[in-house]
C-alpha cells in the first residue's frame, strides 16, 4: 500500500513541499526544500509512535499476572483496567504499557466450547486471524475494537476501543502458537511449571473456594493435561526467555513446595537482548553465596549457570535454588550477577522489595521475573533508539 | 481496515445486558451529608444502603461450585470424552476467576468510601486536611 501524497505550504516563504513516506509502517514525514542552487535536502522526520510488542505464554494459575504487575511496575505506574468501561474487561493500561488477555480472542464462548467439546486450550476455540490483524494494527500505531471475553459469565462481550500504547503485551495460552503473531513478537517469555509445583500452587489457589476438593483439584488439571501438552508446551521452543519452575533439590523428599529451584533459560542471539551471566559468560559455574561473608538460614541458595542447547537453540542458563531471608542476601546476589540491564546499583532489589507481597519475591521466581522485565525495558529503549536514527541514516546516505 | 470490520462480524455478540452506565465498584448510593441543604435532609433519610446485586464474589463462588458438580456428574459417564475435558477446563477458568476476585477484593480494601475516594479525591468526603 504505497500512498504518497505530496502538499505544497505557501506559509512558509519558500518553496517547500512535503511528502508522507511511501512506506506506512512508519508514517514518517520529510519535508523537502525545492531550491535547485542547494544540493542537498533537508530532511525532518517524525517516527509515528513505534510499539513493542512483548509475547508472555503460560497456563491459567501460573502467575501471568504477578508477571504482568512486575513488568509495569518497572516502567513505572500501577496498570489498572480501563476507566468507565467494561468492568470485567482482562485489559490493564498504564503508561507505557497495555496488557491483552488472548483470552478475548476466543472464537466460542463457554457454551459453545461445551456443545463442541473442546477446551480453552484448543486452537479452533480462538480466532487467530483476528489476533493478527488486531496486534498487527495495533504495532502500526492503529487502535482497535478489541472483544471482550467476559470471564465470570462466559460470554463474549461488546468490543473495547484499545488505543496503540507504547509497549504492547499479549499474555494468554496461546500468543506463539500462530506463526504470523510471532512474528509480530519483539520478545517472547514461556512460563514453565512442572506439575509438581503446578499441582500445589494449584491447591494454594482453590482450596479457600468452597466445592473444590484436592480430588477435584487433581482431576482438573489431569483433564486438561493433554490438550496443554500438544497446543501450548509446545510454543515454549519459540520463546526468547523461559521461566522453568521446578521443586527445590535442597531439601530431600520435599513435597510441601515452598522453596523452589528455578530456571531462566534465555536463547542466544536475540536482537537488543544480552543474557544475565555470573563472573564469566560462556562458562559453567557453581556459587553457592552463603559462607563466610554470607549467613543463611536454612536450606541456603544455590547459583548455577551454564551454556545449554534447549529445542536446538544455544541458550544461556541462570538457576537459583533457595530462598531468600534478607536484603542483604538479596543485594548480595545482585551484585554479583552481571548484564543485568539495570540503571543504578540495587534496581533489582529495589524493584524486588516493592512487591514484597507479591508471591514468589522471596524466590527466582520472583528475581527472574523482575530481571526480565528490566531486559524488556531495555530491549525496549534500544529498540526506539534504533528506530529513531534509522531513517536519519537512510536520508544521509 | 476492511479486513478488520469483516473479522468482528464473524464474531458473535452476544451483549449482556447489565446497567454499565452506573460504576460497578459502588455498591451503595452515596450519602452527602450538607446540613445547610434542607432537600438533602429529606431526601437522605429513606436512602437505603443495601447493595443492588449478589456481590461479584458470591456469584462467582456458586458458578465454581456447581461447575465442578456439573463436571463430575460428566465425567462419571465418559472420563475421557470431550464433554468431560471442557467440563472441567470450565472448573478450571471459574477458579481463576474467583481467584483474581478475591485478590482485587484484597486489593482494593473492600471499603466503598476508599474506592469512591480513589477516583474523586477533591470531594468533601475525601479530603485530607494534613496542617
Amino acid at each position: 500500500m504505497a500512498v504518497s501524497t505530496i502538499y505544497s505550504t505557501q506559509a512558509l516563504n519558500s518553496t517547500h513541499f512535503l511528502t508522507s513516506s511511501p512506506s506506512s509502517s512508519t508514517k514518517q514525514v520529510f519535508f523537502y526544500r525545492r531550491n535547485t542552487n542547494r544540493r542537498f535536502n533537508t530532511i525532518i522526520t517524525c517516527a509515528a509512535q513505534q510499539t513493542v510488542v512483548i509475547g508472555l505464554a503460560a497456563d491459567s494459575g501460573c502467575g501471568k499476572s504477578t508477571f504482568m504487575r512486575r513488568l509495569t511496575s518497572v516502567f513505572g505506574g500501577a496498570a489498572e483496567p480501563p476507566k468507565g468501561g467494561n468492568p470485567d474487561s482482562n485489559t490493564l493500561i498504564s503508561d507505557m504499557t497495555t496488557v491483552i488477555c488472548l483470552d478475548d480472542y476466543h472464537s466460542l464462548d463457554r457454551t459453545g466450547r461445551k456443545e463442541k467439546g473442546v477446551t480453552a486450550l484448543d486452537p479452533r476455540a480462538n480466532d487467530f486471524d483476528l489476533m493478527y490483524e488486531q496486534v498487527k494494527a495495533l504495532k502500526s500505531g492503529i487502535a482497535v475494537e478489541k472483544p471482550i471475553y467476559n470471564h465470570v459469565t462466559g460470554l463474549l462481550d461488546a468490543p473495547e476501543l484499545i488505543q496503540p500504547p507504547k509497549i504492547l503485551v499479549i499474555e494468554g495460552l496461546h500468543p506463539m502458537f500462530d506463526e504470523r503473531v510471532r512474528d509480530l513478537l519483539d520478545f517472547s517469555i514461556y512460563l514453565d511449571i512442572s506439575n509438581e509445583v503446578k499441582f500445589a500452587w494449584k491447591i494454594q489457589r482453590d482450596m479457600a473456594e468452597r466445592g473444590h476438593s484436592l480430588e477435584s483439584i487433581k482431576a482438573s488439571i489431569e483433564a486438561r493435561k493433554p490438550d496443554f501438552d500438544a497446543f501450548i508446551d509446545p510454543q515454549k521452543q519459540y520463546a526468547d526467555a523461559v521461566i522453568e519452575v521446578l521443586p527445590t533439590q535442597l531439601i530431600p523428599d520435599d513435597n510441601e513446595g515452598k522453596v523452589l529451584r528455578v530456571r531462566l533459560i534465555m536463547k542466544e542471539g536475540v536482537k537488543y537482548f544480552s543474557p544475565v551471566y555470573l563472573f564469566d559468560e560462556g562458562s559453567t559455574i557453581s556459587w553457592i553465596p552463603c559462607g563466610r561473608k554470607l549467613t543463611c538460614s536454612y536450606p541456603g541458595i544455590k547459583f548455577n549457570y551454564q551454556p545449554d542447547s534447549y529445542f536446538d537453540n544455544e541458550v544461556s542458563v541462570v538457576e537459583m535454588d533457595g530462598q531468600f531471608d534478607r536484603l542483604d542476601e538479596l543485594i548480595y546476589v545482585e551484585s554479583h550477577l552481571s548484564n543485568l540491564s539495570t540503571k543504578f546499583y540495587g534496581e533489582v532489589t529495589q524493584q524486588m522489595l516493592k512487591h514484597a507481597d507479591f508471591p514468589g519475591s522471596n524466590n527466582g521466581t520472583g528475581l527472574f521475573q523482575t530481571i526480565v522485565g528490566l531486559k524488556i525495558r531495555d530491549l525496549y529503549e534500544q529498540l526506539i533508539a534504533n528506530k529513531s536514527t534509522a531513517p536519519s541514516e537512510a536520508a544521509k546516505a | 481496515m476492511a479486513t478488520i470490520a469483516t473479522s468482528l462480524n464473524i464474531v458473535p455478540q452476544r451483549a449482556i445486558i447489565t446497567s454499565k452506565t452506573q460504576p460497578a465498584r459502588l455498591t451503595c448510593p452515596v450519602r452527602l451529608n450538607n446540613p445547610w441543604n434542607l432537600a438533602s435532609r429529606a431526601t437522605n433519610r429513606m436512602v437505603n444502603f443495601r447493595p443492588v446485586k449478589a456481590t461479584p464474589e458470591g456469584v462467582i463462588s456458586d458458578k465454581v461450585e456447581k461447575s465442578i458438580k456439573d463436571a463430575e456428574e460428566t465425567c462419571a459417564g465418559d472420563p475421557v470424552s470431550g464433554e468431560c475435558v471442557a467440563a472441567w477446563d470450565e472448573v478450571e477458568e471459574l477458579s481463576a476467576a474467583a481467584s483474581h476476585a478475591r485478590d482485587k477484593k484484597k486489593a482494593d480494601g473492600s471499603d466503598p468510601l476508599e474506592e469512591y475516594c480513589k477516583d474523586n479525591p477533591e470531594t468533601n468526603e475525601c479530603r485530607t486536611y494534613d496542617n
